[in-house]
């Protein structure tokens, strides 16, 4: 078994506790959706369980690896990847460029020419083919982000963060999208999905885990956690739950 | 990134072999000693500028330790060579091997920690060619403030006489950086290098080891810039603290690669041909201030109209390129320059090219940018 379990996951940023005593786990092959209102710290998780920032506390273990202590690029070797919230391409790389650096390292690292021509499949798989050997200005939000999710892909991973990869798409770009995410699901990749979108969560995610500040308030079936006390003042507040009740 | 492959090193392999020849056949050819020295000023230049360039122009780290490594080349010859006799040639290699050891105690150093990107590392890269210069300057086994003679050790005789023997030395070098910023240009180490510029904390989640790489970049760097630097004392003859460290080089690689471009081998190679053919005729002809204006101007204009730098936008606009090189030979033999070399004439043609590919293509490029527009309206 290669699951994700992280226990005790402390980050602070100046006064700020972001995440406080944060434990969970990833089982393999399910659809997790990280939930939780602004701020509540699913960036920061997802950063902290990439290797992006380094936690101050806690344990992190995939499988028989620890992580915990692993600089970001042995991590990604152990078959994490994630994709960030604001794409980040690669600026002077064409499109293609941008999608093959992946292929050329990690646990299987391809020489540069055979990496150029697997990144043409994950581009394909994207829908952006047409836009191989273009400037990444020449790209508009849509296509950035899908950019960024075939970059992910491309680092060949068991395990993919979606950090709100549908986050201002349109809704038809949105159903679009959600077919995208249940095919990479259905090739064998476990996801972890942070989305401000509760129709998509609601739609994809096999379990729920929602944050508020730093900390878990609830964890398990879709349904259920949604209709939860906590969940519910969480995100609306506690007036609009005693107006409803 | 534009691609380069295994032919383009045969090829540069290839025109440095005949070049390696040009001496040999100098009676034959009839030209005179000068242009060898030219040559090896070119060779100097192209192998500081393109050493320079694999690390800095790839890593997008700005570095003006380049004085600190040519200068450790230099001393290493003034030191080891002439008051410890050492046989010349290996002097050369501890030149290189020296200079890399700083490189690598800084890399250790700075690249350890996070908060050291930008403007810090260059400035910690600046201070390390003060601190050198420093110490050699009170050290009296490295110079001590007197300055130290090269122009009496026992030169190896199966290269030639001098003017042949610094013309082969400088090619090695220039041919031994340019294969090394090619090979790294294609090679991983590359692609890893590219990501770092553009954006590093990714490149480090997508599993570039970046603390290597730069590590591995600044050493070649290094080394390429030592052992030139150890080469060129015996161009110097006698070297001094002032000169050795001066601002001078660092600041000179820096203006060749970005004039010529920093994301390609060849921006560097185009850049230091440029200035140095330029600066080399305008200085004979006595222009020296107006030699630095102009090579200050061109890299004004660079920076403002021409970011990719002059190697890329002479190969987007070929005949562009060509015209005007050869509008610039025509003007140069109407002028009557064939006074004593094709120097002179270089300079011209050179000189007209680039003026060809820079000045009118900026509102070329407005019509272009405009047409992107469009069409990124027409895609959203």
């Amino acid at each position: 078994m290669a699951d994700l379990r992280f226990a005790r996951i402390g980050k602070r940023f100046g006064g700020i506790r972001a995440l406080d005593g944060v434990d969970g786990h990833v089982d393999d092959g399910e659809i997790l959706g990280l939930v939780g209102p602004n701020g509540s710290g699913k960036s920061t998780l997802i950063n902290v369980l990439s290797g992006h920032y380094e936690a101050d506390e806690g344990t992190i273990t995939y499988g028989d690896a620890n992580l915990t202590d692993l600089p970001p690029h042995r991590i990604i070797e152990t078959g994490l990847a994630r994709t960030y919230q604001i794409p980040r391409p690669f600026s002077t790389m064409t499109a293609l460029e941008n999608v093959s650096v992946p292929f050329m390292f990690g646990a299987n690292p391809l020489p540069p020419p055979v990496a150029r021509e697997s990144a043409m499949e994950w581009l394909s798989f994207t829908g952006l083919e047409g836009l191989a050997n273009e400037p990444i200005d020449s790209l508009n939000l849509h296509q950035l982000k899908y950019l960024e999710l075939a970059r992910a892909l491309a680092a060949r991973p068991k395990l993919l963060f979606l950090d709100e990869v549908l986050s201002g798409l349109n809704p038809t770009e949105i159903t679009a999208s959600i077919e995208m995410v249940r095919r990479i699901h259905a090739s064998g990749i476990t996801l972890v999905i942070v989305e401000h979108l509760v129709r998509v969560v609601t739609e994809l995610a096999s379990r729920i885990m929602v944050l508020d500040r730093g900390t878990v308030i609830a964890d398990g079936d879709p349904k259920v956690v949604m209709q939860d006390d906590a969940v519910v003042t969480a995100y609306l507040g506690k007036r609009s739950r005693r107006a409803e009740g | 990134m534009t691609s380069t492959n295994r032919n383009t090193s045969l090829i540069t392999l290839t025109i440095a072999v005949i070049l390696w020849f040009m001496p040999t056949f100098r009676e034959t050819l009839d030209y005179p000693v000068f242009f060898l020295l030219f040559g090896y000023t070119l060779f100097f230049w192209i192998a500081q500028a393109s050493s320079w360039n694999t690390f800095t122009g790839f890593s997008g780290y700005f570095s003006f330790g380049q004085g600190a490594f040519f200068g450790a080349g230099v001393y290493a010859v003034a030191v080891l060579a002439v008051k410890r006799d050492w046989p010349l040639l290996l002097t050369f290699l501890v030149g290189g091997i020296v200079a890399a050891a700083i490189g690598l105690i800084i890399g250790v150093v700075v690249f350890r920690l996070r908060e050291l990107r930008g403007e810090i590392f260059a400035l910690m890269t600046l201070a390390v060619a003060f601190v050198m210069a420093s110490i050699a300057r009170v050290s009296p086994t490295i110079d001590g403030g007197q300055g130290a003679p090269v122009n009496n050790v026992p030169l190896p005789d199966f290269l030639g006489d001098f003017p042949t023997m610094i013309f082969r030395l400088g090619l090695i070098v220039a041919t031994l950086a340019v294969i090394a910023a090619q090979w790294v240009q294609r090679s991983r180490l590359g692609w890893g290098l590219f990501s770092i510029r553009d954006d590093e904390d990714v490149a480090e989640t997508l599993g570039v080891p970046t603390f290597r790489y730069k590590i591995t970049a600044l050493l070649i760097t290094a080394f390429i810039a030592g052992l030139s630097g150890a080469i060129h004392s015996l161009q110097i003859g006698y070297v001094t603290i002032e000169d050795v460290f001066s601002i001078r080089v660092p600041l000179f690689v820096i203006l060749m690669s970005i004039l010529g471009g920093t994301k390609h081998w060849m921006g560097p190679v185009v850049g230091a041909i440029v200035v140095v053919t330029l600066n080399d005729r305008l200085n004979r002809a006595g222009f020296q201030e107006i030699s630095d204006f102009i090579t200050g101007g061109l890299l004004i204009l660079m920076i403002v109209a021409v970011k990719e730098g002059l190697y890329l936008r002479m190969r987007t606009r070929p005949a562009r390129t060509a015209i005007g090189f050869v509008a610039g030979l025509a003007i140069g033999l109407a002028l009557g320059a064939l006074d004593e070399s094709l120097i002179t004439l270089l300079a011209y043609g050179l000189g007209i090219a680039v003026l060809a590919v820079m000045l009118p293509l900026s509102w070329f490029a407005r019509g272009r940018s405009a047409e992107a527009e469009a069409k990124v309206a027409s895609h959203g």
